[in-house]
């Protein structure tokens, strides 16, 4: 079984999606939170085969037995399943909660697919070439390469960091005898996947 | 060399720190005013209309303040410049920030602009060796940290290049380090200019040269509060170089010697260092011969024995002493100059009496005023009737005026004040005649400025008008110096911009004090005051009020109780000046009897120092003024004599018309705190001398045009990434990249300027592109997070779901077993499987049989294959056969041959018998015919004979 990459081919309904109307926050204490989203007016449009695969990985994830995963596995979900989204993107479809309740709360399938849904209609829109042009600020020598080490702290110090183990998943074999990477084939390497 | 390494590189690896890059573009930072730090950090949180809510940094307190009262901040890029004007945020708070930051890193030395800003460290650095000298020579200012060296060595080799004298400006507070930075400028030119390429063997002039400041120090220095060796006058040092570059020679001029400092000290303060180090350091002889005394005994040493910790002043005058000896200055005039010391000394000492029945002043004991006369070489009568009653003109005669006590006490210290100045501009002249002796030929000099700077006390005197004056134009001189050039660079860019010239600016203020008239100046007033018989401080006041009155810069003390004459605004700020004793300050009246006395000293020394006598100021002409015009006739005509102000108007204007031949490098030297404190820096303080030395203001002029400049190709690499597909594939000029960026940057035209080379941008735009870069930056970064994210995530996926396949087959395995297991018939099969042989015969002969027909299949294929090789085998015979017959025809034939070839041969033998016989016979043959060729001969030769004997016989 490959990775699900063909949820994007679900028919996008952006215009739908926008006009999305700011709902209540449904956790009040949350200060200075984007307004939640209403997933409810999300149309889930999926084809059965998707739908089936869909479940399938998602029911990997659950390690419990309760046909449910936590909200700090979503994210990975769905990247599992060939989408990219942002961490705070992610949030917000899970209507930002607390980082307790990322850990705590559980989330079923059902109320999982208009989740990805808004996603897949919202895809990340970074491409190649912004990538290869982000990383080249940090190409002190003009060469094409930057240093695997100040990749990590760029990685892991800026934006939404990333923790070790993910970059050293990330890492894993990139990194030449000197230590250096080449960061567009890096980029074309990561974007294959 | 890596210890010294600290001191002069920031240390790079912070400066790129992308955290704080980071933090900068989210928390909004900005400087708010603070009492006690000068500036605090803090983070907008709100705007409302004038006013911001800011939390500070550290200590997360919120604050309302005034918009106007805010300050940006500089991007991380910008931590710890090398050169602030660099910064694009360019404010106080900024420029406080980076030198404090820098200062705190041990980093002394920053540019800013055309300064040069550095911060005395109070302590040793390890920053002035002759390593760090080399390394430093023959660079660009650019390519070396900032240093006070860097300063130097551009001077000199600009003067090699372009053959243009150069100057190098010194000022600052007392103790911010300007005599240091000045020796230290010597110590690298002596270095670099010497002839003498061998580093023991250092040139003569060049001992010399830098043994002038022991000496210089000794006599013109001494212990303040703020600065333990301060410099007591202002000196410019010209070097001056050949055109190889090396030293031929130096001249020293020196300003406004505080010479009261001799007479009278504040608390905690010492006289001239020579004072100590001669009473502590001279021998029994020495002493005898100076007349030294215990200093308890000096009434114008006013504490007494005042030691500086760590400072041994006999050691230094044996030092001064070998000073003297390299300078050959020959014994007799140290003496000489050791005497005059002395006698100052002693002329504290003399005291008078006012007497019982009169206001006439008496000198009861007067083993003082012998010494005096003993070192001096005068008559003591001659010298105690000069103070007490000396001869003063009256109208056309000349009478004995009687002294009051004030009068001879004034005369008195009058006379120490001025013997010790005399001695001092003496020895200066002495050092210049040792340092100019070589012959040959100057070509161009690097002059060095070590004057003080700016000073706004409480209440000043006229003492701080001269100073602040001589600030005032040069501050002129170095806005007038930006300004060209500014221009220059404006104009080699091609960019229109008209400058103003900011010299200009300080015009009004420079009048106000040196005008000649309408309306005269400040200087000039008093002058002319001093001439009036009944002006007092009071009238030259009001003099100034009703002169200058409406001059901006000039300003009447608001209140009636402020104790302030006046006020000038100058360019650092609002000083204000107390108008006591002007008059007499200008004037410097002088004892002219005593000074004709010293003139004829039968000491040769004393009379040379008091050779020009003519023009002082006598005391009779100020003595009008303080008798209320008794003497009518006493009104001195303007020009005979010179007052303090004229002299050094006069220096000065001298001065500024050298510099302004020069090309001026200005070092600001910034003492960071009072208390003599390494690491530790005031922020007000430092933000007072900022102002005072005119950084803020060049700061000033800088925000005017355009400050940050960046060429094209690193405004490019910088900033790229905030026009995508601005720039089209492939190549492109960078000056054409860079308008195409700037076009899609959407900027007004008013914040920018493209040069030839250079985008030129107004303060703070910057700033803002670097606040947009990062928040750029942070986007892409944050997107393509999400994607590695998903990198990984997938990556993780697949490996789990390949996981998943492999347990579900050994799964599958397992279950089938499990189900296996517990078959009856499996079990028994499993149970009678190992006694089942029979069960496989089948399988067996099925085997063999497979067997039997592959060997049958092999044998058929051997058989064909016999077959065809007996085929073969009898072509073969055949075809032997054939080739036999052939050979036994051939063999035949040979025989036959053979028997020919024998036959031949015998016939061959037989004919050659033949032969043989006849050749034999040839021969016989043809000896017969020799013989009878000889036969003949002989014949022949009996017949010419006998037909010789037969013609004789005939005859």
């Amino acid at each position: 079984m490959a990775p699900k990459k063909d949820a994007k081919a679900a028919p996008a309904r952006k215009p739908s999606l926008q006009s999305a109307a700011p709902a209540p926050a449904p956790e009040p204490d949350v200060v200075a939170a984007p307004p939640a989203l209403d997933l409810s007016k999300v149309k889930v449009e999926f084809t059965p085969d998707q739908h089936e695969d869909y479940k399938e990985a998602f029911g990997l994830f659950d390690r419990v037995g309760d046909s449910k995963v936590a909200y700090n596995q979503v994210a990975d979900i769905m990247r599992a399943l060939g989408q990219n989204p942002t961490n705070k993107e992610v949030r917000k479809v899970l209507g930002n909660p607390s980082d307790e309740d990322m850990a705590a709360k559980r989330l079923e399938f059902e109320a999982f697919l208009p989740m990805l849904q808004h996603i897949v209609n919202d895809p990340n829109k970074g491409t190649f070439d912004d990538y290869v042009e982000g990383l080249r600020v940090f190409d002190k020598e003009g060469n094409g390469t930057v240093m695997g080490a100040e990749l990590r702290i760029v990685l892991g110090t800026l934006g939404e960091k990333m923790s070790e183990a993910e970059i050293d998943g990330l890492m894993q074999g990139q990194e030449d005898e000197n230590g250096s990477i080449n960061f567009e084939a890096f980029v074309k390497h990561i974007m294959s996947i | 060399m890596s210890e010294a390494d600290k001191f002069l590189y920031r240390d790079s690896g912070k400066v790129a720190n992308p955290l704080d890059q980071a933090d900068w573009a989210t928390k909004k930072l900005v400087w708010i005013p603070s009492e006690t730090l000068g500036f605090v950090a803090g983070s907008v949180k709100e705007e409302k209309g004038e006013e911001c809510l800011v939390e500070l940094a550290d200590t997360g307190k919120k604050v309302t303040v005034n918009k106007d009262d805010i300050q940006k901040m500089n991007p991380p890029k910008f931590s710890k410049v090398e050169d602030m004007a660099e910064l694009t945020c360019l404010n106080e708070a900024s420029v406080l920030h980076n030198l404090k930051d820098r200062y705190y890193s041990g980093l002394i030395y920053t540019y800013s602009g055309l300064f040069c800003v550095v911060i005395n460290p109070y302590k040793y650095l390890p920053i002035y060796s002759e390593n760090i000298i080399e390394m430093y020579k023959g660079k660009k200012r650019h390519e070396m940290p900032p240093h006070i060296y860097a300063i130097t060595d551009n001077a000199y080799r600009s003067m090699m290049q372009d053959r243009e004298d150069q100057s190098i400006l010194c000022t600052g507070e007392s103790g911010a380090g300007k005599t240091e930075n000045t020796k230290k400028v010597i110590q690298y030119l002596a270095h670099v200019a010497s002839s003498f390429k061998s580093k023991k063997d250092q040139g003569e002039l060049e001992k010399q040269l830098l043994q002038a400041n022991p000496i210089l120090e000794a006599f013109g220095n001494g212990k303040t509060v703020k600065n333990d060796n301060s410099s007591r006058f202002g000196k410019f040092i010209r070097i001056n170089f050949d055109v190889n570059g090396y030293i031929v020679g130096a001249n020293i001029e020196t300003y406004l010697l505080e010479k009261s400092r001799a007479i009278r000290q504040a608390k905690d303060e010492r006289a001239f260092h020579i004072f100590y180090y001669m009473l502590t350091g001279a021998g029994d002889k020495m002493r005898s011969e100076l007349c030294l005394e215990d200093y308890k005994n000096y009434r114008f040493l006013t504490h007494g024995n005042v030691t500086i910790p760590g400072q041994q002043d006999r050691d230094l005058f044996v030092e001064t002493m070998d000073a003297f000896n390299i300078m050959s200055i020959p014994e007799e005039e140290r003496i000489g100059l050791l005497k005059t010391v002395s006698a100052v000394l002693q002329l504290g000492n003399m005291s008078f009496k006012k007497e019982r029945n009169s206001d006439q002043a008496s000198m009861p004991d007067d083993t003082a005023a012998q010494k005096v006369c003993h070192l001096l070489g005068m008559n003591v009568t001659d010298f105690t009737r000069a103070i007490l009653s000396p001869r003063i003109k009256v109208g056309r005669d000349y009478v004995q005026k009687a002294q009051t006590q004030e009068q001879a006490e004034f005369a008195v210290e009058a006379l120490a004040k001025a013997s010790y100045e005399r001695m001092f501009r003496w020895l200066v002249m002495r050092i210049n005649k040792a340092l100019d002796k070589t012959k040959r030929q100057g070509a161009s000099f690097i002059g060095i400025l070590d004057i003080a700077g700016f000073e706004i006390f409480e209440l000043n005197s006229f003492e701080q008008l001269c100073i602040n004056y001589t600030n005032e134009k040069l501050q002129q001189l170095f806005n007038h110096t930006m300004f060209v050039l500014e221009q220059e660079e404006y104009q080699r860019e091609g960019i229109e911009w008209s400058f103003i010239d900011f010299g200009l600016d300080l015009q009004p203020c420079i009048d106000l004090i040196e005008k000649h008239a309408s309306p005269p100046g400040v200087l000039a007033l008093l002058d002319e005051e001093c001439w009036f018989p009944k002006a007092t401080d009071k009238s030259f006041v009001e003099k100034v009020v009703q002169e200058q009155g409406n001059n901006p810069k000039f300003q009447k003390p608001k209140k009636l109780k402020d104790s302030a004459d006046f006020c000038i605004i100058h360019y650092a700020g609002k000083v204000d000046y107390k108008a006591d004793e002007w008059l007499m300050k200008n004037m410097d009246p002088l004892n002219d009897n005593v000074a004709t006395l010293l003139n004829q000293s039968t000491d040769k020394f004393v009379s040379e120092l008091w050779r020009d006598v003519d023009r002082i100021v006598g005391l009779d002409k100020v003595a009008g003024m303080s008798d209320g015009g008794m003497h009518g006739a006493t009104k001195i005509r303007k020009g005979m004599f010179r007052t303090v102000g004229q002299l050094y108007k006069e220096q000065l204007s001298n001065l500024m018309t050298t510099l302004r031949n020069t090309n001026p490098n200005f070092v600001r030297c910034i003492i960071p705190n009072h208390e003599k404190k390494a690491g530790k820096l005031e922020p007000h303080l430092v933000l007072e001398q900022l102002r005072c030395n005119g950084v803020l203001e060049g700061i000033r002029i800088c925000r005017q045009g355009f400050p940050n400049r960046i060429v094209f190709q690193e405004f490019r690499q910088r900033y790229e990434i905030l026009t995508p597909n601005a720039i089209p594939k492939g190549f492109m000029d960078g000056k054409q990249a860079c308008v195409l960026m700037i076009k899609a940057l959407e900027l007004d035209s008013n914040l920018f300027r493209i040069g030839q080379s250079k985008v030129f941008f107004r303060a703070g735009v910057l700033a803002h592109l670097e606040e947009e870069r990062d928040i750029k930056i942070t986007d892409i970064i944050i997107s393509f997070q999400s994607w590695c994210r998903g990198y990984v995530a997938r990556k993780a996926f697949t490996k789990r779901q390949q996981q998943l396949t492999a347990m579900k087959v050994i799964q599958r395995n397992c279950a089938a077993y499990l189900k296996l297991r517990n078959w009856q018939w499996w079990r028994l099969f499993t149970k009678v499987k190992p006694l089942l042989q029979v069960t496989r015969q089948e399988e067996e002969m099925q085997a063999r049989e497979d067997e039997l027909e592959k060997t049958k299949e092999r044998q058929q294929q051997a058989e064909e294959q016999l077959q065809e090789f007996e085929a073969k085998q009898q072509q073969l015979n055949a075809e032997k056969l054939a080739l036999q017959e052939q050979l036994q025809a051939e063999t035949e034939l040979c025989a036959e041959a053979e028997e020919m070839r024998s036959k031949l041969a015998t016939r061959k033998q037989e004919l050659e018998e033949i032969l043989h016989d006849l050749e034999s016979r040839v021969e016989e043959e043809e000896e017969r015919v020799t013989h009878l060729q000889k036969l003949k001969n002989k014949h022949e030769a009996m017949i010419t004979d006998l037909e010789g004997r037969w013609t004789v016989d005939i005859q």
